[in-house]
């Protein structure tokens, strides 16, 4: 399978405001996970986007202060996302043509809260709907204004896999680009914003942590203690180019996107089936023609649910075999908590950053796990020279997604 | 505050790029480079603070500022 070039990235998520402060969070460890009035969340907090942009070169600052200062906020937060993306792959004047420019927003049910907050002032006062609203209901709101930002004409859509939604936004973009389709494409994970009515509506089914005790201690994926998954808010972005196109133009590439592979359980339920999981991974990495034992680093969908995680590690046992203890695992959401529609694509930005830092961050709550025989990450960042990551990502009805990430060859 | 100010607050708020100074009477929303969606959010804006409701088919042509002043204050 042809290779894509990931050229830059962007994040704004609990713990970090961009890729440099998000990386060092990595690196400590930290969590964003606190208590709320809704229960226990991640969520962006401190975050403003006329601060977020502040430094991004005219015109494109004052095309995104225009088209997204009065968007509801997860629109605010992908266009901050994928403005880092975009300046750090060096496109601002680097003169690619708008048609050979694309989209994709991997995500879905975007405005949720956006509508429930305004459903409050519509039973009192209906004639104050804002005039934008038919516009920013729409989760496509994000692609419209992301390419109208970006003066973006080729290809553009939401891409949607519930938990898994990120890889499939990857597939889907690396598709995009390796087809010729386009030359450039700004894939943004989008923030999946829950109401009070969403975060019952997990809890119903036993999937989310409960309050109680310390936040920072509540999100444990492969621990024996762990008890379900703490929701976390991110706004994340890639910047896929053909290999030949980002040489071209003289772009460091940070990392390729090396295989993956998107299938199904033929199961509606929120029943994780380590066989079809395994199928994915084995898919992925045999597109990347990676045999078990050069995998060097798993990062984990690991929500930190009961079944989800014992069910993964299945699956990585079926496929790496006797190479099992080989690769680094870690769980990202440990500290992002657990993105939804942007996970995945936080846990690549998480995975470019570890491959071209050269370490794995932290398992901060992993007192107990639950499997021996697995290389876990500890308490601390570990130094490592990683070739090959794979990330997983599975979703609610049965949606199964791994993606293998490359170091370039050079060690960028 | 007056409803010409309030519009123009509105209007301000609604196109951050455009220079306040140049928010008269007698511009045309379309000049301030206002869109027809700018506009519908200008009035509904213009609307909420000052506590009233235009009904929307009486506002749906009007561009210019001094009818939109108008049309507000023969609902207050």
């Amino acid at each position: 399978m042809s290779t894509v070039a990931v050229t830059g990235t962007g994040i704004v998520c609990a713990i970090g405001a961009d890729v440099p402060s998000f990386t060092t969070a990595l690196r400590a460890g930290r969590t964003g996970v606190v208590g709320t009035a809704d229960g226990l969340a991640a969520p962006i907090t401190w975050w403003s986007f006329d601060d977020a942009v502040a430094g991004v070169p005219e015109p494109l600052r004052r095309r995104a202060v225009r088209a997204a200062a009065r968007a509801p906020q997860p629109v605010r937060a992908a266009v901050a996302a994928a403005l880092q993306a975009w300046t750090g792959a060096g496109l601002p004047g680097a003169g690619i043509p708008g048609d050979r420019v694309g989209i994709v927003v991997a995500g879905h049910n975007l405005t949720a809260r956006y509508t429930h907050e305004l459903y409050r002032t519509w039973q009192e006062r209906p004639a104050y709907l804002p005039a934008r609203f038919a516009l920013h209901v729409q989760d496509t709101d994000h692609v419209g204004t992301l390419s109208e930002v970006l003066s973006a004409t080729g290809e553009g859509f939401t891409v949607g896999g519930a938990s898994a939604s990120g890889n499939v936004g990857i597939v889907h973009a690396a598709r995009l680009v390796a087809a010729g389709a386009v030359d450039c494409c700004v894939l943004v994970g989008a923030v999946t914003e829950l109401t009070p009515m969403h975060h019952r509506g997990f809890a119903v089914l036993g999937a989310l942590a409960e309050p109680g005790g310390d936040p920072a201690a509540a999100c444990r994926p492969f621990d024996r203690d762990r008890r379900g998954f703490v929701p976390g808010e991110a706004a994340a972005a890639l910047v896929l180019e053909h290999p030949a196109a980002a040489a071209r133009r003289g772009a460091a590439i940070l990392a390729t996107v090396a295989g993956y592979a998107l299938g199904l359980d033929a199961n509606r339920l929120a029943d994780p089936d380590a066989a079809g999981q395994a199928r994915v991974i084995r898919a992925a990495l045999a597109a990347a023609g990676l045999a078990p034992h050069e995998v060097d680093y798993v990062n984990a969908h690991a929500t930190g649910s009961r079944l989800g995680d014992e069910t993964e590690l299945a699956s990585l046992h079926d496929v790496l075999g006797a190479a099992a203890g080989r690769p680094w695992v870690n769980a990202t959401k440990a500290l992002t908590g657990h993105c939804l529609g942007s996970a995945g694509v936080v846990e690549a930005v998480a995975t470019v950053a570890q491959l071209t830092g050269g370490f794995v961050h932290p398992n901060p709550n992993l007192d107990r796990p639950i499997d021996a025989r697995i290389r876990f990450a500890g308490p601390g960042p570990e130094p490592a020279r990683l070739r090959y990551a794979l990330s997983t990502g599975f979703g609610f009805g049965g949606i199964n997604t791994a993606v293998v990430l490359a170091r370039t060859a050079d060690g960028g | 505050m007056t409803v010409f100010e309030v519009v123009k607050a509105s209007l301000v708020e609604v196109v951050p790029d455009v220079d306040p100074a140049s928010v008269t009477a007698g511009r045309t929303l379309s000049d301030l480079g206002c869109t027809s969606i700018d506009r519908a959010e200008v009035v509904t804006l213009a609307m909420e603070r000052l506590g009233i409701v235009v009904p929307i088919s009486e506002f749906r042509d009007v561009n210019d500022l001094d009818r939109i002043v108008e049309l507000l204050r023969t609902h207050m």
